[in-house]
């Protein structure tokens, strides 16, 4: 089976839905489903395969590495390809303006996400980063208000300047190695690239990825964006979108960039998002916009830990990944009936008992109070940071230990809040898409071994520079 | 099932059997019933009581049991738990609307407190100290209102001890690669002077904010008194404790002090210990003057139970076993006086509805029940004989003298000089004196809630005139961790140069009252004169005009130590917190600038020219 199937079967989904939507809207509003449980069901197969035989490279094309164009699918794309869709399929759109619009953009930022989860070059890393992007600022605009086009326009701008700057980048690496596949790039880097340059490009591809991966200084589009966005929007670019963008850096920070000054350069990002997030979420009155900036530091945590770049620091950045996929959307969804302002929030859990304990649930998680997994997320961070010694790693852990107790400072008090008084307005609020995410993370409490167990395993699978070449031959196993 | 594994079901049970019935008129006697059945099989628990249970996760393992020292805080804490819930139960629970709330939380703290005090690695102990945090937090915050404000307090302090707690734990996963008990003791003479320094600080400062050690004192006071009547009495009794617990698991169990004195603080005289020792009687000062100045009953005492924190921890870091018996048995002890001051002045309250030390005295005509509980409990409280404070308080004396630590001792004498200067101006202002017009109809209050106070008063004398029975529980507590524990007999101690003997310091004290007292109904003709009476230094009051002399008690006093009072950590905190708004409202001024885009390309010509430079 070819992992070019992850990519294929949504987009063209995503080809075939409006016209099938014309035909017959009852059809198209079951098709699109169906296309992404099909789409994890790919993956799952994927994942047997890829966990038996390991990573499966595969050249679309048939030419070799320099030439083809190559995929890669390892437990750690997979694993995100698989979150995504299945987040898209929690998330799927119903109701609202225009859902077979909608639905259509879904699919499409499906595949072109799992395109990018896989790739295994830069030419078609940064295709795929496009089209994400493109299929993002779709679902934007998808209801058509005039905040939503004001946003847009600006995340468009940035995404932009961004794309020219990665692709500079690109062009940098390329004409100094004049090659674009990662595997062969991380053999080849060591002796053609100097150290300046090595590290300008870097910068270059974070200025492009860090867009949509929320890294500062270029994050501020965030929380307009997810303040005008449907709430449904905002929590599969949080929950999603952002992670598989983290995800590429991560990908190029341990094939091209590992053992250089990279990894530093993250870290230094990684530790201002972190702090600019945070910080910036304790002073937003609006809760979306809190939401959106908190979204900003919880990126920034998984940025820290993906800069150790060893397999416990990925194995943080994965948990840390994986427990905010799973928290934010459900915040960003939950909220979506409540009152916009924090202030108009007292009392509300006389009306809306469920949606508050959730929020409660959900907050204490992102905090990190044990038992709940983003405790154990945070202990995987810091046992990576700190693992690593150092002074830099070693400061970072601190402002990961400081910045919680900011992040107890606004989550709590909101909190505390809702149980507070009765409210002027008695606001009904449901969790509604919240549920299977919150029963997620319920599961992942009792959990928490395996799940570990397995989240150290995809860390340990993720080929390193020296591994980073394994079948280069075009002779795969099931291979188109 | 092990037996620990019961309890803590049982605990369990409790605290769901709140949430489902804490609102019935009999859910107190319920709660009552289950604490007392904890109780039960808290006496019966094999010491060391091991949980069948644990957790394999991210390569450790986590699992429960409960040693000597965490069995004999575990006493305190359901005994205490018990004795307010049985407060709450009868007719003061008409005052309060929020009872299930209130029977849920206390439930909740008990489980959570016993969960730590039954971790038996270190993970599961950051695990329970986080559990007792937040429901802490829950206790805390119940009552709404002001309590909403100082709970917040509470949990952003504690919040920032558990981080440092967190921070150390990784750091000893890291340099030792487990978190068994066994594996840190052992490869503590290997740690660099370097890393341990550090893992005492992060576990002092964390375990140390819990008991509001100066300089993190803020928070304690205003949070513990907001909470509702006998919930403040259970609060005070145990859970700062929680802190002693922790710090003496990690610094006297597993570092040791031996390690501890060979740990110089740079440019001093100083080592760990001495340095802890400090911050202790420091502790024991600075609240106890701080607690001089409220006007309110349940901030002063709460003022003093962190004061009485700093003499716990003074004791065990005296570096004797009498010093660490003296520091340990003061837990037991504080917890008995406290609850039962606190039981006094919810009474108070629940008869007056106020606390205000401005606006109570005399009601000792009204409730004389309650005034005997507060005057044993302040006589404990202030360490005098015959009452089991002034066993701790002179064990801990004893080996701060017989440790060569004379400033220590100094220190140690000035709080409890505050100490006894503010507990009076507790008893009269609210006791004494005269009855003020609107309390003229006051009665006693019901047998319900006379039971507990009295329970704690008879303990506090009991125990005062044999401490040998508390003392049956810490030896094996000071055994525990690794420390020798006192010769000590029913009555008291020996020690190398000087014995107490409580039975009869107690029998010559009752003698003396009753020779006191046969002269006083013998001697010479007294005059029985009304409470009403004035008496005014030589001026002419007349018993119609009303003279209770309670608003700015001890004036001179007052005014020699008003320099003293220059609450520079509180500006410190508010400085802190500023910085944070600063910060905060920087960050999310960038976030509303537009032309990103500019910046970014005007970057890049500049990494482009560094390129080409380079």
């Amino acid at each position: 089976m070819s992992p070019a199937l992850l990519l294929a079967v949504p987009v063209l989904g995503a080809f075939v839905l409006p016209s099938l939507h014309r035909a017959s809207p009852f059809a198209s509003r079951v098709a699109g489903p169906l296309i992404l449980v099909v789409q994890v069901a790919l993956v799952a197969a994927l994942w047997q395969q890829a966990v038996v035989h390991g990573p499966l490279v595969i050249e679309l094309g048939g030419l070799p590495a320099p030439m083809g164009i190559a995929w890669q699918a390892d437990q750690l794309g997979l694993l995100w390809c698989g979150a995504l869709a299945l987040l898209a399929l929690v998330l799927w759109p119903r109701e609202g303006h225009d859902p077979n619009r909608a639905a259509t953009l879904t699919l499409l930022l499906v595949g072109a996400g799992s395109g990018l989860a896989l790739s295994a070059d830069l030419f078609n890393l940064f295709v795929l980063y496009e089209l994400t992007a493109l299929a993002s600022f779709g679902l934007v605009v998808s209801q058509g208000t005039g905040a939503q086009a004001a946003a847009t326009l600006r995340f468009l701008l940035l995404g932009a300047t961004g794309s020219a700057l990665a692709l500079l980048g690109i062009a940098l690496i390329y004409a100094a190695t004049g090659t674009l596949n990662l595997a062969q790039l991380a053999q080849v880097t060591p002796g053609a690239m100097s150290d300046p340059l090595v590290l300008t490009a870097f910068a270059l591809l974070l200025a492009g990825l860090g867009v949509k991966a929320e890294l500062f200084p270029l994050n501020t589009w965030v929380p307009e964006v997810y303040g005008a966005a449907s709430p449904r929007v905002a929590g599969l670019l949080a929950g999603a979108v952002s992670k598989l963008a983290l995800l590429v850096v991560l990908r190029l920070l341990t094939t091209i960039f590992a053992d250089t000054g990279a990894a530093m350069v993250l870290l230094g990002v990684a530790a201002v998002t972190v702090l600019a997030g945070e910080l910036a979420a304790y002073r937003a009155q609006d809760l979306r916009r809190m939401l959106a900036y908190s979204s900003i530091g919880q990126l920034g945590l998984m940025a820290l830990a993906f800069s150790v770049s060893n397999p416990t620091g990925i194995a943080a950045g994965l948990a840390l990944g994986l427990h905010h996929l799973l928290v934010k959307p459900a915040l960003f969804v939950m909220i979506a009936d409540w009152p916009r302002r924090r202030p108009q929030t007292r009392g509300l859990a006389a009306g809306a008992p469920w949606s508050a304990a959730a929020f409660v649930l959900l907050a204490l998680s992102l905090v990190g109070v044990p038992p709940l997994p983003g405790f154990w997320a945070k202990l995987v961070l810091l046992q990576a940071l700190l693992g690593t010694g150092g002074g830099p790693y070693a400061a970072a852990a601190a402002l990961v230990l400081v910045i919680t107790v900011v992040e107890a400072g606004y989550l709590i008090p909101l909190a505390r809040q809702l149980y507070s008084g009765e409210p002027a307005v008695r606001v009904r609020a449901r969790i509604g898409r919240g549920v299977p995410l919150i029963l997620a993370l319920l599961l992942a409490v009792v959990l928490i071994g395996p799940v570990a167990q397995r989240l150290d395993q995809v860390a340990s699978s993720v080929p390193g520079p020296a591994t980073a070449l394994p079948r280069l031959s075009a002779s795969e196993p099931g291979q188109p | 099932m092990t037996l620990l594994d019961g309890l803590l079901l049982l605990s369990l049970i409790t605290a769901v059997a709140m949430a489902w019935l804490g609102a019935r008129a009999w859910a107190g006697w319920l709660g009552a019933g289950l604490y007392a059945g904890q109780l039960a099989l808290l006496a019966g628990l094999p010491m060391p009581a091991s949980s069948a249970v644990s957790f394999a996760v991210l390569g450790h393992t986590l699992h429960w049991q409960m040693g000597a020292l965490g069995w004999f805080f575990a006493l305190i804490l359901v005994a205490a738990a018990l004795l307010a819930t049985w407060y709450a139960a009868g007719a003061w629970r008409r005052t309060y609307p929020r009872r299930r709330l209130l029977h849920v939380t206390v439930a909740l703290n008990v489980l959570a407190m016993l969960i730590l005090l039954a971790s038996g690695d270190l993970l599961s102990l950051f695990v329970g100290w986080e559990l007792a945090t937040w429901s802490g937090y829950l206790i805390l915050t119940q009552a709404g209102g002001p309590a909403e404000r100082a709970s917040l307090r509470y949990l952003v302090y504690t919040l920032a001890g558990g981080m440092a707690v967190f921070a150390g734990v990784v750091l000893v996963d890291v340099q030792v690669g487990s978190l068994q008990l066994a594996d840190l003791r052992a490869a503590v003479p290997e740690l660099s002077a370097g890393s341990l320094w550090l893992l005492v600080l992060l576990f002092t400062a964390g375990f140390g904010i819990k008991m509001a050690f100066v300089p993190f004192h803020l928070w304690q006071a205003e949070a513990y008194a907001e909470t509702p009547g006998p919930v403040t009495a259970f609060v005070s009794a145990i859970s700062a404790r929680m802190g002693l617990f922790a710090m003496a698991v990690v610094l006297i169990q597993l570092i040791g002090p031996q390690h501890l004195t060979a740990l110089q603080v740079p440019f001093t005289f100083l080592d760990a210990q001495g340095l802890l020792a400090w911050i202790a009687a420091i502790t024991a000062i600075v609240p106890t003057f701080i607690a001089l100045t409220q006007s309110d009953a349940r901030m002063l005492l709460a003022w003093h139970g962190i004061g009485q924190g700093g003499y716990m921890l003074l004791g065990l870091m005296a570096g004797s076993a009498l010093g660490a018996a003296g520091g340990l048995m003061h837990v037991f002890n504080h917890a008995t006086y406290q609850a039962g001051l606190f039981l006094a002045v919810a009474a108070v309250i629940y008869r007056t509805g106020t606390s205000d030390l401005d606006r109570l005295g005399g009601l000792i005509s009204r409730m004389p029940l309650s005034f005997i509980t507060m005057l044993i409990g302040i006589i404990g409280l202030a360490g005098l004989p015959p009452t089991n404070g002034f066993v701790s308080k002179w064990m801990i004396y004893k080996a701060l003298l017989n440790g060569e630590q004379p400033l220590l001792f100094i220190a140690a004498v000035i709080a409890t000089l505050g100490t006894i200067l503010s507990v009076y101006k507790l008893i009269h202002n609210t006791f004494l004196g005269q009855l003020r017009v609107e309390h003229h109809a006051v009665q006693e209050v019901p047998w319900s809630m006379r039971l507990p106070m009295l329970i704690t008063a008879l303990v506090v004398m009991v125990t005062g005139v044999t401490p040998g029975l508390v003392l049956d529980a810490v030896a094996p507590a000071l055994e525990a961790i690794g420390l020798a524990a006192p010769a000590y007999h029913l009555g008291g101690l020996t020690t190398g140069n000087g014995n107490l003997d409580m039975v009869w310091v107690g029998g010559a004290l009752t003698f003396g009252l009753a020779v006191g007292l046969a002269v006083f109904l013998l001697g010479s003709p007294s005059q029985r004169t009304h409470q009403w009476d004035n008496y005014a230094g030589g001026h002419f009051l007349s018993a119609d005009i009303r003279f209770h002399y309670s608003h700015d008690f001890y004036p001179g006093l007052m005014r020699a130590l008003a320099p003293a009072y220059r609450g520079s950590v509180r500006w410190l905190e508010a400085g802190l917190v500023t910085l944070v708004e600063l910060a905060a409202s920087a960050f999310q001024g960038l976030y509303r600038a537009a032309p990103l885009p500019a910046y970014l390309v005007v970057g890049v010509v500049l990494l482009l020219w560094w390129i080409q430079a380079s």
